[in-house]
């Protein structure tokens, strides 16, 4: 079903708890599902496309075989390595997960309204008060579901509740103006500075997102740079550096967070029966990161490595 | 940040306490043994050690604690005592063979000491005349043989234990127990009452054999000084000699006699009961020895350094507690004997009470990294926040756990709504574990029984009858194929709780009786509060504060079920209740299907799902106040406390499949912790369904285990986040809570090379526990439950 059709719903992959990477204090995290970047390197390949998708996992599976029957569109069957899915059939319809007995076939991106979302953050709303914590909104990229956004970040600040988004910054402006106004802090990612290197790496070019970062700041809304060390794609000294000119002249920065690249993202892309090319690849190593880092502070920011 | 070895002993340390702490390590190759030494009346078939204060202990099925009474009873020194002796009343002569006792019993201060107090490991004659021991022991026979069998059917077990217990050390430091011995006196000269006159001339028996008991050790400082070449040892034993001369039997005046005034009774306690460590706990110590800490610094006679050290040598003495388990019992070093400070907390009006001996012990502990004593850390909602930071960071850095947490808000509030009065309930202190008690005046029995909750879903499906031995234990509660709606399932599983409650109470206040006629303890009287008073002993129901505790083990197993049964049989149908029945006899063998679909198609406790959590909090409650109606022999009310100690195994194994999909014979959940690797989201959900369950009326406390990835408290921001975590769990009505930082593959490492591996501390259920030193069974649940990280 189309985002449209489902109205001011939110397609939601994940909420999780105690989120304490993702801004200030105790925080959840919500994750939305879509994105209209195709970063090679994605760690959350689930959250990419704008539909429910269905993954396995292998290891919960006991080898029932009811997926195989409540497939209707015969898309399962059943091997030595046990249930293989078509992907080209399947319909992302859930029936499969919804007979498998282990959870082992799980359909992800559930659909809810603002209401229905904000009741599960609500929950642990005595412990964003007690750390300075709060709401982040993430994804896949969050404002490329700006009807439920709005509305469902609105909630927050109207209960007092900390918002921070965390965004690509690929949206047109007038999107991305209508959502800040219920934003306490944004969480930017820039990953590359050239344009045609960004544009090969993620799928576009990164005019309209540098774009978005100057007129954020122009706003006056506090935000932290967030920039993936991916190695041999943004780990180059002259990226970071070439992302710290353009950063250092922003108003506003607290903060610019180096995330190194971690493989942990590798099991999720086999439930996804999906190719995953960064088997291979090392992370990053601490001297690295650090060298990185001081790069950063030369041009007079702040900055922190990690999470990991 | 140094990577450390975290088990080690600071560097810290003053090469005095190094070298105290090393000694003890030395284990069998001291010279020094703190062996367990018995003595008796003379009499034949005297009763030298109690079976029933340790009948709750499961490792000790199948014949230890008999083999344990007839081994004592072998080697017992004979007192030999006169024929007067035996024209007295039992309690009078319980007063003076313990004086006795304090009389024969080695005095020992080893090298460097300064605080002295050696052998306190005993097993005392009950003192009961031939005929006596008869009736006791037919009675006891009865008793042990109820207890055993409800134990083997991982019901529950049925008896009374000593120690968890605070005596009133302010009073001992601020009167002496001369004082103690005046204010007897005084009631004897106004008392009519032949027996009350007797309780309180034994007391007076009492309060001199320890005066005369910490002259032998001066007798003994002084003889070694004679022939102590270093003069500067000479000194010391010297003034060790002076402050034994002094106290306990005179008020303590510095620093120095009070930390000795209160090792010598703690100490003289655990002779008394015969039942060393287990519970007996200081209080809160950083309370009522801070004036005398506060006097000497600011008058220049104590640097904070001396006086750090004379309590780690304080502390040490504590760990000399497990040469007990020298005697019978798999245990090893590795029980928990839980002797806690308290620590921190509220004063009357709300204000924090924290001081600089509150930092100065947590700082002393830290450096030592010994089993004994335990801390438990007072949290309310004016902690400061420089002692949270740095309880989170010793949680980070220590091994196990360094502490566990109580929180004082609804602690506090529970401990009045049983009925104590608001000066004592703000001003209570820890014992045993995590069990909040009030500070001298009260005997909970807090570990007295250990009873299986999740047990009553096995006789609710299958009409009352244990599944394994077809054994009747508890209510007809009929076919559960006729159960038409979960209601009537609900409606089985309280009354099953209720006959067994009825069942166990039963036996409990048995043996509750049989202790109260035979078994006093006048030593124990002179330091609990309202004894003198009522001029009843303290098993005779003489404390302020009178309680047995029955723990429930396994709610989290109960309400996963119950609610599996809801959600999947009555609602979802996706299963019928007799495919569900024939999978639990079974074991779910071949029906591995079935057991999934109980696992991932119910809702579990431990998420913060009102589903689930709903259920848990009606049986949490239920129970509760099912206890609350009964009152023992003694006079001891029934209360509800959540503390599984090791029975969530022994229960488990005897406990059939449950509809959560737990297997036959796997352990049940523990205190009131989330099914093994249930709670999925994170620790603010599993804090926020264990507060639902409502503490409010449970004073006693319960046990719940976060288990924390090291790596997630290093930043400055990440303490930060733990401190708000904890100071939110204290808003909630959270009641304790202990943490295990411990990583999984340290663990697994630890099971291949044991040998490596030897100091590694774990925290169970409420104590530390060297992990080397535990079965297979629970090491593989501490490993399942710290691979499932927060």
């Amino acid at each position: 079903m189309s985002q449209k059709a489902r109205g001011k719903q939110g397609l939601i992959f994940s909420i999780q708890r105690y989120s304490t990477e993702d801004g200030p204090g105790i925080r959840t995290t919500v994750f939305m599902k879509g994105c209209p970047l195709t970063c090679l390197w994605c760690h959350n390949p689930e959250s990419q496309k704008f539909h429910p998708e269905i993954v396995f996992n292998d290891t919960r599976c006991i080898g029932c075989k009811r997926c195989v029957d409540a497939c209707p569109e015969g898309a399962i069957t059943f091997t030595e390595d046990g249930p293989r899915t078509e992907r080209g059939k399947c319909q992302n319809c859930g029936k499969c997960a919804e007979a498998c007995p282990s959870g082992a076939r799980e359909l992800i991106g559930k659909y809810m309204t603002a209401e229905e979302a904000f009741a599960e953050v609500e929950k642990d709303v005595l412990f964003y008060r007690n750390s300075g914590g709060g709401v982040t909104v993430g994804g896949g990229e969050p404002t490329m579901q700006p009807g439920f956004l709005v509305e469902f970040l609105r909630k927050c600040r109207e209960k007092g509740i900390h918002t921070a988004l965390d965004t690509s910054g690929y949206v047109k402006w007038e999107t991305m103006e209508k959502i800040l106004k219920h934003v306490n802090l944004v969480l930017y990612d820039i990953k590359q500075i050239d344009p045609v290197k960004h544009a090969n790496y993620g799928g576009v070019s990164n005019e309209l997102i540098l774009e978005n970062a100057r007129r954020i700041s122009c706003k006056g809304i506090p935000m932290i740079v967030r920039v993936p060390v991916i190695p041999g794609y943004t780990d180059g000294e002259e990226n970071i550096r070439g992302i710290m000119e353009f950063v250092c002249k922003l108003d506003g920065v607290a903060r610019v967070d180096l995330l190194p690249f971690h493989r942990l993202g590798e099991p999720k892309y086999r439930k996804l029966d999906r190719n995953y090319e960064f088997k291979d690849t090392q992370p990053p190593t601490d001297e690295h990161m650090q060298e990185l880092k001081r790069i950063v502070e030369s041009f007079g920011l702040q900055a922190k490595v990690g999470p990991k | 940040m140094v990577e450390q070895k975290l088990w080690e002993a600071s560097e810290m340390l003053s090469p005095r306490v190094r070298r105290l702490r090393g000694y003890y390590f030395l284990d069998e190759q001291r010279e020094f043994q703190n062996n367990v030494m018995s003595f008796t009346t003379g009499i034949p078939n005297d009763v030298v050690y109690q079976i029933l204060d340790f009948i709750s202990v499961p490792d000790m099925l199948g014949g230890v604690l008999k083999a344990n009474r007839d081994g004592l009873a072998a080697m017992a020194i004979n007192l030999d005592m006169p024929v007067e002796f035996w024209e007295q009343p039992l309690i009078i002569r319980k007063a003076l063979f313990f004086q006795r006792v304090l009389q024969e019993i080695p005095v020992d201060i080893l090298d460097d000491e300064l605080i002295v107090g050696g052998r306190f490991c005993t097993s005392l004659s009950t003192c009961l005349t031939e005929e006596e021991t008869e009736e006791f022991v037919r009675i006891e026979a009865e008793l042990i043989e109820e207890s055993e069998r409800i134990l083997k059917l991982g019901l529950s077990c049925g008896g009374i234990t000593p120690g968890h217990i605070i005596q009133n050390h302010a009073k001992v430091l601020q009167k002496g127990f001369k004082g103690i011995k005046e204010e007897a006196e005084g009631l004897l000269g106004r008392t009519a009452s032949e027996a009350k006159r007797e309780f309180l001339k034994a007391i007076i028996i009492c309060c001199d054999a320890i005066g005369e008991f910490s002259h032998r050790y001066a007798e003994e400082a002084r003889r070694l000084a004679k022939k102590e070449r270093a003069t500067r040892r000479r000194e010391e034993l010297l003034k060790v000699a002076e402050v034994c001369d002094r106290v306990p039997y005179n008020p303590a005046r510095t620093f120095y006699e009070a930390l000795q005034a209160t090792w010598f009774s703690h100490m003289v306690e655990m002779i008394a009961e015969s039942y060393p460590g287990p519970g007996v706990s200081h209080g809160r110590l950083d309370q009522y020895l801070y004036p005398f800490y506060r006097r000497d610094v600011d008058e220049g006679r104590l640097r904070r350094e001396e006086a750090k050290e004379l309590f780690q040598c304080f502390s040490v003495k504590h760990n000399y507690a497990y040469d007990y388990q020298t005697i019978g019992g798999p245990h090893g070093r590795n029980a928990g004997f839980g002797q806690l400070i308290t620590l921190g907390g509220q004063g009357a009006n709300g204000e924090d009470m924290t001081n600089d001996l509150t930092y100065l012990i947590l700082q002393s502990f830290r450096e030592l990294n010994m089993l004994e004593p335990k801390l438990n850390l007072r949290i309310h909602s004016a902690t400061p926040k420089e002692l949270l930071l740095k309880a989170s960071q010793m949680v980070r850095d220590t091994q196990g756990s360094p502490f566990i947490l109580n929180f004082d808000k609804i602690v506090i509030e529970a401990l009045e709504g049983e009925g104590m009065s608001h000066d004592d309930a703000v001003d209570y202190g820890v014992v045993g574990c995590l069990e909040n008690t009030a500070q001298g005046k009260d005997t909970s029995g807090t570990v007295d029984v250990h009873f299986n909750v999740a047990k009553s879903v096995e006789l609710a499906l299958n009409d009352g009858e244990d599944w394994r031995s077809g054994e009747r234990l508890g209510a007809e509660t009929g076919d559960p194929l006729q159960f038409e709606s979960f209601e009537q399932v609900m409606e089985a599983y309280k009354r099953q709780i209720r006959a067994t409650i009825q069942y166990v109470t039963g036996i409990t206040s048995a043996c509750d009786a049989l202790r109260g006629k035979y078994v006093p303890c006048p030593f124990l009287s002179t330091v609990i509060d309202g004894c003198m008073e009522k001029g009843r002993d303290i098993r005779d129901g003489g404390a302020i504060y009178n309680f047995t505790t029955f723990n429930g083990v396994g709610i989290a197993t109960a309400a996963d079920s119950l609610a599996a049964i809801k959600k999947v049989v009555f609602e979802d149908k996706r299963l019928t209740m007799a495919e569900l029945l024939q999978a639990l006899r079974t074991n779910f063998e071949e029906k591995e299907d079935i057991r999934q679909i109980l696992i991932n198609r119910a809702p579990k406790f431990g998420n913060d799902d009102d589903y689930v959590d709903s259920i848990a909090r009606e049986i949490f409650r239920f129970w509760c106040q099912e206890l609350s109606q009964y009152v023992t022999p003694t006079g001891k009310r029934v209360r509800a406390g959540y503390l599984s100690w090791n029975h969530f195994i022994h229960d488990g194994a005897f406990t059939a499949a449950t509809p959560n999909g737990r297997k036959a014979g796997e352990p049940i959940s523990n205190g009131v912790c989330p099914s093994q690797g249930c709670d999925v989201k994170g620790p603010t959900a599993a804090m926020k369904s264990v507060a639902k369950l409502g503490f409010d009326i449970l004073p006693s406390g319960a046990s719940h285990t976060i288990s924390i990835n090291p790596t997630t408290l290093q930043t400055d921001e990440q303490l930060d986040n733990f401190a708000a975590l904890l100071r939110t769990y204290n808003e909630l009505g959270g009641t304790s809570l202990q943490f295990n930082i411990i990583d999984a593959e340290t663990l697994q490492d630890a099971q291949r090379i044991p040998e490596s591996y030897q100091n590694l501390l774990v925290r169970v259920t409420g104590y530390n526990a060297y992990f080397v030193g535990m079965s297979r069974a629970l090491q593989d649940e501490i490993i399942a439950r710290v691979e499932h990280k927060l």
